[in-house]
């Protein structure tokens, strides 16, 4: 039997499709149902379309105000939530005169009832206004819808044109209300578009080179862009434009100046590498950075499309010269551990193999909230036998496969962690990171330094009191030698 | 001497200094026990609430959510509530849900009292009409774009007095309703009605929840729930209380509620900070119960009072404060600074108010100060105001951390949220004790920045 249902989720046997259990001889179309609506009252742990749109795709570029159009709630909670560090450092050599500009302010309607009965475009016009008086430095401004603005039908893009006419600065309007699509994947499809439509090819980089890549999906997540562009830097391989991690607005204008579409997060950021392709002959490549093997094979086959191979092997025999020693430690502390991947999407199968290959680990699950079909086909590729790849696990699935499964480490966002504490079982965040970076060589180290001390803390073993006698607590470090 | 209001100069909200109703209920609803918030809206109204509440309070944080997509945009949200309600109830067995509507449920217009009730006949076949008799649900109507967080916890409360309460034999309790402080408060509350020799319900009491132990022997599982919680028992047995406390006026109306229908009298505010609030919320608990207050706590009031006479003049007169934040808390702490000779210089908050200038002009004519009162504002405006008028001290949330290191003003991390220190959800501000803690803070953050370490002045 492929799929599985959780004894918990018996009352909505729904979710059976959602549970797939690997096995070897499935056909390839035996795959989890996903990418469909949640069932209602089953503690989902998966966001909205707002969420997707600025939170991940958007939110990470660094010179540009958002205005989000909503009730206060939504603005609030856009307010520097994610971990997208941006330097002042603009492509033409130019300085933004804000660090971390993007985590450091939001703005919003503030919307009333009143709004809610009469509309809300005249606030989002002064709004605007507002906005370009407080932050005239700013190089565009984005707008969001959200539920109340989506329902009560305020014709945003109509503002954005003319407030652009108004104040000559781009202004660009999203409509991803909170309500739209299953996920927050929804959102990331709607980014891409409105930002391909809008603006890739509307302006020219301020130089190029005939090793010019846009790095696309690569959001600097604590720094995990910084790490990659070393190792590009390194081999010759220019990143002319990057979507979006640290970027600017202009340079999402002209990624289709580059040479190679270089795709690092694959759910949400795929369609705008492949409109790139189509519309101007970008050729675009799927690519996985996390874990040595990975990053090494992936930087090889980039390298290549530019006649730099001898480069990127330079690079690589650098960094495993730099971490392999301290990674042997680690796999050593980490080998038979049980981990359960629970990402937001490709995490999922990036990380599968890397901690079962390089660290010895053993995955005994992988799952994710927004993915689709063709993210779950490589979940299923790539993990063993008997492990569960599943689609929007809830918060009570997540306690009986903690039980069942006897899982060391469960890894997961910040909704899941502290339940899973609760539960006697240690966490790893993996959408934002604990001490990331996590990507790359170095990244990957952390990663397992990370596990390694989550699995390790001394805690787990003095969980109880004992009456009778002190619990016997092993001396890690002796151990590893 | 005075208030000086400065009004807002723009329409735009930048850095708000507040959020949503939902939030504030299901905070409300997170304080009961074995009870679970079902939010009629969005994914991202849970999700984001749940993120906010396990970022501050390192907790878990288990909000059902009903998934509003399209298709109940267009034809409304009853088949996603009547199947939300009965997964809860099937799945989670809960004493109670409330259900939390917002922006997008109330614009839609769902009836959400009639889908209740149809989701309850419809479960009487799956868990047995006892089960379902027994299991409250509770409507809580928190439209998102009418005022704040604050008012989404003061509709939760009255929901409860309006929906559980229940009129018996009296009880001798007194009820507390704590507004939205910390856990660490909270225990502080129940610590001084201990020394009192009092019994109290809380409405609602989020001190376990949202600081639980980690037993797992001893926690309940599949599904998690946290220990503690006020029990729904004790929310019926409230309306039967010799009084109601709420420490805050902004969360006073299921306080009115319990007056009105069952003569239960109520006193609002002020919130417990310092040493005259503590002192009228002393004189209201005898008041109301007729206890007397013991030198055990007078103790405690000494103790504070010693520190305060030990430090104040010495380390903090004079020293200018920005004060942001909720505006019970933000008057509570703007009067106690005022009380260790501290000047009070700016206070601000997200919430509109008369009230909150009113307790303002109070402590402007204690401690003679102008004082400027940012009203309905947000954090860019406090920004702003810091540039040309910079303070000494800093006192509120961690979302102005970056706006304290801009100007490089030490930051004394109070009330909600607190996510860039640990700790500080169990620190009380509240009761004589939680002073102790608030003096000892802001005296040793003035040390570590306005003296030198090697210095002959910190030698004794």
């Amino acid at each position: 039997m492929p799929f599985k249902l959780f004894d918990v989720s018996k009352p909505i046997p729904e979710r059976k499709e959602h549970t797939y259990v690997k096995h070897c001889g499935d056909p390839a179309e035996c795959l989890p149902k996903c990418n469909s609506k949640t069932i209602p009252g089953s503690m989902t742990e998966r966001g909205c379309a707002f969420a997707g749109a600025k939170g991940v795709i958007t939110g990470a570029i660094k010179d540009v105000a958002h205005i989000v159009h909503s009730p206060v709630g939504c603005t609030a909670y856009g307010y520097g939530t994610k971990r997208y560090p941006t330097t002042t450092e603009m492509p033409d050599g130019s300085i933004f005169p804000v660090k971390d500009f993007n985590i450091k302010y939001i703005i919003g309607t503030d919307l009333q009832e009143s709004d809610v009965v009469f509309g809300g475009m005249k606030k989002l016009r002064q709004a605007i206004l507002d906005t370009n008086k407080e932050f005239p430095f700013v190089n565009a401004i984005y707008l969001y819808a959200t539920c109340t603005t989506g329902l009560i039908g305020d014709d945003m893009d109509s503002v954005a044109k003319e407030m652009s006419e108004e104040l000559g600065k781009p202004i660009i309007a999203f409509n991803a209300p909170g309500f739209a699509g299953p996920t927050q994947s929804k959102g990331h499809s709607i980014g891409n578009d409105v930002l391909f439509k809008q603006l890739v090819g509307t302006t020219e980089p301020p130089a190029t080179t005939p090793y010019d890549i846009s790095l696309i999906g690569e959001y600097n997540i604590d720094g995990d862009l910084w790490l990659l562009k070393e190792y590009f830097k390194e081999i010759g391989i220019n990143v002319l434009s990057t979507f979006t991690g640290d970027c600017c607005h202009a340079e999402i204008g002209w990624m289709h100046r580059a040479k190679l579409s270089v795709v690092r997060c694959q759910r949400s950021s795929t369609y705008i590498a492949k409109m790139i392709e189509e519309k101007y002959g970008v050729p675009y490549m799927k690519t996985d950075f996390f874990s040595t093997k990975y990053c090494a094979e992936n930087l090889k086959t980039i390298a290549k499309f530019f006649n730099l191979e001898d480069k990127a092997d330079q690079v690589i025999a650098n960094r495993m010269a730099k971490i392999g020693p301290e990674l042997e430690f680690y796999k050593k502390k980490l080998t038979g551990k049980r981990a359960f991947i629970f990402s937001g999407g490709p995490k999922s199968y990036h990380l599968a193999i890397p901690l079962e290959e390089e660290l010895g680990m053993e995955v005994t699950g992988v799952s994710s909230m927004f993915e689709h079909e063709d993210g779950f086909e490589k979940m299923k590729d790539r993990v063993k036998e008997g492990a569960m790849v599943i689609d929007d696990p809830n918060a009570l699935e997540l306690e009986e496969l903690v039980e069942d499964y006897k899982i060391d480490l469960i890894m997961g966002g910040v909704k899941e962690k502290y339940l899973v504490h609760k539960l006697g079982i240690p966490s790893l965040l993996i959408h934002s990171y604990e001490n990331g970076p996590y990507i790359g060589f170095e990244g990957f180290l952390n990663l397992a330094r990370d596990m390694y001390t989550s699995i390790y803390s001394p805690v787990w073993n003095l969980l109880e009191f004992k009456e009778t006698e002190e619990p016997d607590i092993p001396n890690v470090e002796e151990e590893a030698k | 001497m005075g208030v000086n209001i400065i009004k807002k100069d723009r329409t735009a909200t930048i850095n708000p200094l507040k959020t949503c109703q939902p939030l504030g209920a299901m905070w409300a609803v997170t304080g009961i026990r074995r009870a679970m918030p079902l939010v009629h809206g969005s994914q991202g109204c849970s999700a984001f609430v749940r993120y906010c509440f396990s970022r501050h309070f390192r907790e878990p944080s288990e909000i059902a959510v009903t998934s509003l997509h399209e298709d109940a945009a267009v034809f409304g949200g009853r088949k996603n509530l009547v199947e939300g309600l009965q997964n809860v109830a099937v799945r989670l067995k809960p004493d109670i849900i409330g259900v939390i509507t917002t922006c997008s449920s109330e614009i839609i217009g769902d009836d959400v009292i009639g889908f209740i009730k149809t989701a309850r006949e419809e479960l009487k076949g799956k868990i047995g009409e006892e089960a379902v008799e027994k299991m409250k649900i509770i409507p809580i109507s928190t439209p998102s774009f009418v005022e704040t967080h604050l008012k989404g916890y003061d509709n939760a409360i009255k929901a409860l007095a309006d929906h559980v309460a229940e009129p018996s034999q009296p009880n001798e309790k007194i009820n507390i309703i704590p507004g939205m402080v910390n856990p660490g408060d909270i225990r502080e509350i129940k610590h001084i009605l201990r020394l009192m020799d009092l019994e109290s319900i809380i409405l609602t009491d989020i001190s376990d929840p949202f600081d639980a132990p980690l037993r797992p022997s001893k926690t309940e599982l599949k599904p998690y729930y946290p220990k503690g919680g006020t029990t729904v028992d004790e929310i019926a047995d409230s309306a039967n209380s010799v009084g109601t406390i709420s420490l805050t006026k902004y969360a006073g109306s299921g306080a009115l509620s319990l007056e009105k229908k069952y003569n239960v009298p109520a006193e609002l505010g002020p919130i417990p900070i310092g040493i005259q609030n503590t002192d009228q919320f002393l004189r209201n608990l005898k008041k109301l119960t007729g206890q007397d207050i013991p030198d055990s706590i007078l103790d405690e009031r000494g103790l504070l009072i010693d520190s305060m006479a030990d430090v104040a003049s010495r380390y903090l007169f004079d020293k200018t404060v920005a004060i942001y934040g909720d505006p019970e808390i933000t008057s509570g702490i703007a009067r106690f600074v005022g009380e260790l000779g501290m000047e009070p210089k700016m206070v601000l908050t997200g919430s509109k108010s008369d009230e909150f200038v009113k307790d303002i002009e109070k402590v402007a004519k204690e401690t003679g100060a102008e004082i400027d009162t940012l009203v309905d504002q947000d954090l860019r405006a406090m920004e702003v105001y810091l540039k040309d008028n910079p303070v000494d001290l800093m006192i509120g949330g961690s979302d102005a951390r970056l706006t304290a290191k801009e100007y490089d003003i030490p930051l004394v991390r109070v009330g909600y949220p607190v996510y860039d220190r640990v700790g500080y959800h169990r620190r009380p501000i509240v009761g004589y004790n939680g002073g102790i803690q608030l003096i000892d803070l802001i005296t040793n953050t003035v040390l570590e920045k306005y003296y030198e370490p090697e210095h002959w002045k910190l030698q004794q």
